[in-house]
């Protein structure tokens, strides 16, 4: 497998390394490689001092680990991504498919190193945005829930900048618009631009309703909840195992496995479970070959009415109605 | 009418400089060097200038004037293009020259394209909200923009001052306007406002520049008497939609032109032909009326618009909207 060593940042010093290491060469604002490795384009386009996009839209024909080692800390990386196909996102050896919980958005401090692995034919179309820790600071300063904790999100010892999350609707047609627009001349420079600030305008309106947990965040931690996210979704079928259970598991105590899962997941334990034990009863549905009946008892609801209650509950719509608008 | 209007001029500039023309003018205060709040005896509200990338400043305006003014926008050796996007509650009247150019309800053309060197005047109506966007987009970067997408020749003559005014009326896009009402849903003091106004000022600009090279390029200079004169036809045109199109010929000599030349510059302007331009402010007008409740059925709304033949008028109709008129018809006092 080709393993590609790079860094980001929101300074441009990154970009001929990161060429060089996937074995292809700075034109302008794109990077170019020969389409047998890899088909499409990656362009890059600084847009201020604090601010630089990074917009990759290619279908791999091989697979690639992409480590990401930065050398700044001085950034955020707001990763959008719409990925098809086997792409892993693997911290602290945890490997997992990304996209595959409704993850599409990763907030990552710079300090927070990951690899990245490509399966041949998978296509990523993803924009990334590198923002400077202070600029994104007086971003957030503007929100009033988060003012007091500001200097503590920032702080280093104090806590570290990691979000797995989901993009609004918004966001969804922010990215399409601009994938409809040819990707070169001057024109394209001002969709990204307008796509970025959408993008980031719209993030900052996910983190009103959201509670920002302070806490330092190791990449091995990152990777135990990981592996206990995973661990969840293959009992998905088995009643909640309890926080006890979950959190010897990860090797932790109880209250760090709680603050650390809602920390980068922005849910609880429980109500990731119970998310996407109803997404996988949606799916179930869907194919038309079971009774509501039949689906509460494969996942443990009590029964058929507390199974209609949740669903909608978190849909907004009963299981029937659900079916009827199909 | 009765009561005196306030007078006022100003121009605005690509940086935020302008606003202190509001601030020592009307007594308008201004924060952060972009929130203008005007004074109270004048009007509620105020308005949020960006500058989003070097070459393009935002404004946005949402003001509630509660006396009448006449706001005189004078010509500028400034070096930008102004896009103007209404996207209030009701009429703004609106004078270029010296035509009154109502952006009425039925027949509103909502956004505008101008040169910096040309007056503008606007009197708000009292009591109703305005809510108004403009880019303001320096010269060379609106050339730059436009020359990806046409032959470099074409463009160098379309932005050559000496040969062609750049100028144009017309609807907003329907693509733009689902961006400015989304806008419009939020609030000025929300944290993300400025961004996503940003975000709306570029993608309006990508959309203009899109459109704009979809537009056949007429190649002329236009003098003030030219576009005041044409105005005043579409405005009439705008203020009869009921009746029957006057014809090319009338249409010329209301200009006090020859019909080639008013047909020339008419399309130069209004991006299509009087006679296209006529029938599509009927249609929309049309469109109004049948989704009013204040009609049975079509052959009432083809005969109050000037039609004899209601299956002509569907015929037209399903031509523009791809529905017929029957499809979309609220019926007088149906409930929904």
């Amino acid at each position: 497998m080709k393993e590609v060593v790079h860094q980001y940042g929101v300074e441009l010093d990154w970009v001929a390394g990161l060429a060089a290491q996937i074995g292809g060469y700075v034109d302008g604002n794109y990077i170019r490689i020969a389409d047998e490795v890899q088909q499409g384009n990656r362009y890059v386009l600084p847009i201020n001092d604090h601010l630089t996009a990074f917009i990759i839209d290619v279908t791999y024909r091989q697979d690639v680990v992409f480590k990401l080692r930065n050398t700044r800390s001085d950034f955020v990386g707001l990763y959008f991504n719409l990925s098809e196909g086997d792409s892993i996102h693997i911290l602290n050896n945890v490997s997992r498919s990304a996209g595959r919980w409704g993850y599409n958005l990763g907030i990552f401090d710079a300090d927070l190193n990951g690899d990245f692995q490509v399966k041949s034919g998978s296509t990523t179309y993803m924009i990334a945005i590198f923002i400077k820790k202070t600029a994104l600071k007086q971003y957030l300063s503007g929100i009033p829930q988060h003012q007091q904790i500001v200097e503590s999100i920032f702080n280093p010892e104090l806590n570290t900048i990691v979000r797995f999350d989901r993009m609004s609707n918004h966001a969804w047609w922010l990215m399409n618009e601009l994938r409809k627009s040819p990707p070169a001349g001057p024109l394209y420079d001002v969709f990204i631009t307008g796509t970025v600030y959408g993008l980031i305008a719209d993030y900052l309106d996910q983190l009103i309703n959201q509670e920002i947990i302070i806490g330092q965040v190791l990449p091995e931690d990152v990777g135990n909840i990981l592996s206990s996210q995973a661990w969840l979704i293959t009992h998905i079928e088995t009643a909640f195992p309890g926080i006890q259970a979950l959190a010897t598991e990860a090797n932790m105590s109880e209250t760090k496995y709680k603050k650390l899962f809602k920390k980068i997941s922005g849910i609880s334990p429980h109500a990731f479970f119970l998310s996407n034990k109803l997404s996988c009863a949606k799916e179930m549905l869907e194919t038309g070959e079971f009774t509501i009946g039949e689906i509460a008892d494969k996942f443990g609801f009590f029964d058929s009415s507390h199974l209609i209650e949740q669903f909608k509950h978190t849909f907004g719509v009963t299981p029937k109605e659900y079916l009827s608008q199909l | 009418m009765d009561q005196e209007r306030i007078e006022f001029c100003y121009h605005y500039t690509l940086g935020p400089e302008w606003q202190h023309q509001i601030v020592d003018g009307i007594g308008a205060t201004l924060k952060d060097n972009k929130i203008l709040t005007m004074p109270e005896n004048i009007a509620d509200g105020g308005s949020i200038f960006l500058e989003v990338t070097p070459g393009l400043s935002v404004l946005l305006l949402d003001m509630t004037f509660k006396v009448p003014v006449a706001i005189t926008r004078v010509p500028t050796d400034q070096n930008y293009y102004m896009v103007y996007f209404d996207i209030g509650d009701e009429i703004t009247t609106h004078i270029i020259g010296n035509t009154v150019h109502k952006a009425g309800y039925h027949a509103k053309l909502g956004m505008g394209f101008m040169d910096c060197s040309m007056k503008g005047v606007i009197m708000p109506p009292v009591g109703q909200r305005s809510y108004s966007l403009r880019l303001f987009i320096e010269k060379g970067h609106m050339k730059e923009l436009a020359a990806s997408t046409r032959d470099l020749e074409t463009n160098n003559l379309l932005f050559d001052e000496s040969k062609n005014t750049l100028l144009f009326y017309s609807h907003i896009d329907s693509r733009s306007k689902i961006l400015l009402s989304q806008l419009k849903e939020n609030d000025f003091i929300s944290p993300s406002f400025e961004l996503k106004l940003k975000s709306t000022a570029l993608y309006l600009l990508g959309y203009l520049v899109e459109r704009a090279s979809r537009f056949e390029p007429i190649i002329n200079k236009l003098s003030h008497q030219d576009i005041e004169r044409v105005f005043q036809t579409s405005g009439y045109l705008m203020a009869n939609l009921q009746a029957e199109f006057p014809g090319l010929q009338k249409m010329a000599d209301m200009a006090d032109m020859s019909v080639s030349k008013y047909k020339g510059l008419f399309k130069k302007i209004l991006k299509d032909s009087p006679n296209q331009f006529f029938l599509n402010e009927k249609l929309l007008l049309a469109q109004q009326f049948l989704q009013s409740g204040n009609f049975n059925n079509v052959q009432e709304v083809a005969y109050e618009l000037g039609y004899s033949s209601p299956n002509y008028f569907a015929k037209v109709y399903k031509n523009m909207f791809d529905t017929l008129p029957g499809d979309v018809l609220i019926k007088q006092n149906s409930s929904l």
